[in-house]
């Protein structure tokens, strides 16, 4: 049995059903990220967890308790929040405290449980400081504190770094996901941002139009994406356009130049028009060493993205991506030459609904 | 250059003489009891007088009553609009307004025909009618003190603490004493503020309720002892101005304690 069981979960808002027959099970100790757009029902989920929401059908289940219609209050899930929800007439000490006061706790206890978390989030010397007095990074890191202080079964964060800056929102998630393993905390984790969900989760839960597309771990989600729509929406993905030519040995056609498929063509014939997709950074140019596949196109634009170098190319009426790595010695074609590009047949992705 | 500079320290000179210069007449007519002679004479009649220190006892305590009993009413009213009924904020504040657009004397009114009569005589009694007073400018204070909590309500993410406290194991009655209320010091205190300078000043309620108010004493001083008046106005400002005071030393460090949410 699972510590955390969603089973045919749906919440429906008047006429509009913002989740759907949701089913999930999370092992004890697994992290797992809700990525989907905005409105796909992720921290709608996450609430009905949390015991914010009510399900209009299904049940939740945490630990063997079906805790559906249990208030928030009774459920022991650690909440942290986007806009941080520190209490702003507390210091972090009491913030951290508030739940263990609740639980009528011996002050002790408590003042010695308040240290261990403040250790944990490296701010020991804090404890006397109000919210206002804090930076972003470091509210959000009492919040997480004062989910964590009172040991809950599950811990559920919704989009917790949205509102912090770029280098600090890297620093503190590796810092979550570094609490949450060392505790072996079951926990729960609302993003939109892709790279937020591969780098901190053991599974991936992709939603769109308040169901599941996918769940899966990051490996699966961005390597072997089963709709259109996780293609879409995790990582950078080209659409080309193709036709097949030969359905049981994989051969499509690419501006009438022939490309390979590993995948088993279903549902289409020879002559069938199709629409492949390929990851720029699964195409290099051909002089680096040839893969099964090579496509003559022309350089049409070239950016510099820090560590990636990406590639306009056109190959006829398709205009696509590639990603290389940057270095000091790497030798770029220059706009508007026409270069050989290479990729491997695995690279070539029909997708299911997408063609 | 010179010139944009004069422009807002003479129009700061003209506020001034607008809002000061007639106190500083009051002040001085409040200081010739005697004639030909600058003297203290009006305020230690007023200061000494037993029936301004009864009336204004009883109106402070009255005053202080009124606010808890604005705040208890109030507060968990205001919240449970914002979090759970957000729809309902424009009626609330309509009825909130009601004692704008009734005057004070109908509402006593209504108060005496209510409750001189059976079921309900409790105007017989000293503290039925005490009660009443208190009830009724708990009437008269809604304005001041629904838009003060309302407005403070709204600075902060009510929902996110609510929930924040709700995750923590925190029941309705320890958010609103433990995280609500505290929050809303400033707002309260406002509130409270403009509610005691206006139960001080009643006249109306307190003169048919037959209640033993500072309005009522106030008013009568001024139609027989003029000097004594005019003392009794500064006083009165005075004591205002102490009351804002003390609001201010009260909220004093609470600047962006308040979190800017979503």
């Amino acid at each position: 049995m699972a510590f955390l069981e969603l089973t045919n979960v749906s919440k429906v808002f008047g006429q509009t059903a913002a989740v759907q027959d949701f089913n999930l099970n999370v092992e004890r100790g697994e992290f797992v990220s809700f990525l989907g757009p905005s409105g796909c029902g992720k921290t709608t989920t996450l609430r009905m967890i949390a015991g914010f929401e009510l399900p209009t059908t299904g049940t939740v289940i945490i630990n063997g308790n079906d805790v559906t219609f249990k208030p928030p209050q009774k459920r022991n899930t650690g909440m942290v929040f986007q806009a941080y929800a520190l209490f702003p007439n507390m210091n972090v000490a009491e913030n951290i405290g508030f739940g263990l006061k609740i639980a009528r706790k011996p002050k002790d206890e408590i003042k010695k449980r308040v240290e261990e978390v403040l250790a944990i989030i490296k701010m020991d010397s804090f404890g006397n400081r109000y919210p206002y007095q804090l930076s972003g990074g470091q509210q959000q890191r009492v919040a997480l504190a004062r989910a964590l202080a009172i040991q809950p079964q599950v811990l559920l964060l919704d989009e917790p770094l949205s509102a912090l800056d770029a280098k600090i929102r890297v620093s503190l998630r590796q810092e979550i996901r570094a609490i949450q393993q060392k505790l072996g905390i079951t926990t729960v984790y609302v993003t939109h941002d892709q790279e937020e969900a591969l780098s901190l989760s053991d599974r991936v839960v992709v939603m769109n139009n308040a169901k599941i597309e996918q769940v899966g771990t990051p490996f699966e989600i961005y390597n072997f994406p089963n709709t259109e729509f996780t293609a879409q929406f995790v990582g950078t993905l080209n659409h080309i356009s193709a036709t097949v030519r030969d359905v049981a040995n994989g051969v499509l056609a690419i501006d009438s130049q022939q490309v390979v498929t590993a995948q088993k063509l279903e549902g289409v014939s020879n002559g069938t028009a199709v629409t492949v997709s390929i990851r720029p950074e699964r195409i290099s140019f051909a002089e680096d060493g040839r893969k099964p596949n090579v496509l003559n196109i022309k350089v049409e634009n070239i950016t510099f993205l820090g560590s990636i170098v990406r590639v306009q190319v056109r190959a006829g009426d398709n205009l696509f991506l590639m990603d290389t790595f940057n270095n000091p010695f790497l030798k770029l074609p220059e706009i508007g030459d026409t270069v050989e590009i290479t990729f491997s047949k695995e690279a070539v992705l029909v997708l299911k609904n997408g063609s | 250059m010179k010139r944009s500079t004069l422009f807002p320290w003479i129009l700061i000179f003209l506020g001034f003489l607008y809002f000061f210069l007639p106190l500083i007449g009051t002040l001085d007519f409040s200081l010739r009891l005697v004639k030909d002679q600058i003297t203290l004479e009006a305020y230690k009649n007023v200061l000494t007088s037993a029936r301004f220190q009864n009336t204004f006892t009883y109106s402070f305590v009255m005053a202080l009553w009124t606010i808890l009993a604005g705040t208890l009413l109030i507060t968990p009213t205001a919240y449970w609009v914002h979090l759970k009924l957000p729809h309902l904020r424009p009626l609330i504040e309509f009825v909130t307004l009601l004692t704008y657009v009734v005057p004070a004397i109908i509402l006593v009114f209504g108060i005496i025909r209510v409750y001189s009569r059976p079921p309900l005589s409790i105007l017989e009694s000293e503290l039925g009618a005490d009660f009443l007073l208190v009830m009724g400018y708990v009437a008269m204070s809604l304005p001041a003190m629904y838009r003060s909590v309302d407005t403070g309500l709204r600075a902060m993410d009510v929902r996110t603490l609510t929930e924040a406290a709700q995750s923590l194991g925190a029941g309705w009655r320890t958010i609103l004493a433990a995280v609500i209320f505290p929050n809303l010091r400033i707002a309260l205190l406002s509130g409270a503020f403009i509610t005691f300078a206006m139960v001080i000043g009643e006249f109306t309620i307190a003169t048919f309720l037959a209640r033993p108010a500072f309005g009522p004493y106030m008013a009568n001083l001024g139609q027989t002892r003029p000097y004594e008046s005019t003392a009794l106005t500064i006083i009165s400002l005075s004591l205002t101005w102490a009351c804002i005071g003390v609001m201010q030393f009260l909220g004093r460090g609470t600047q962006g304690q308040i979190q800017v949410t979503r």
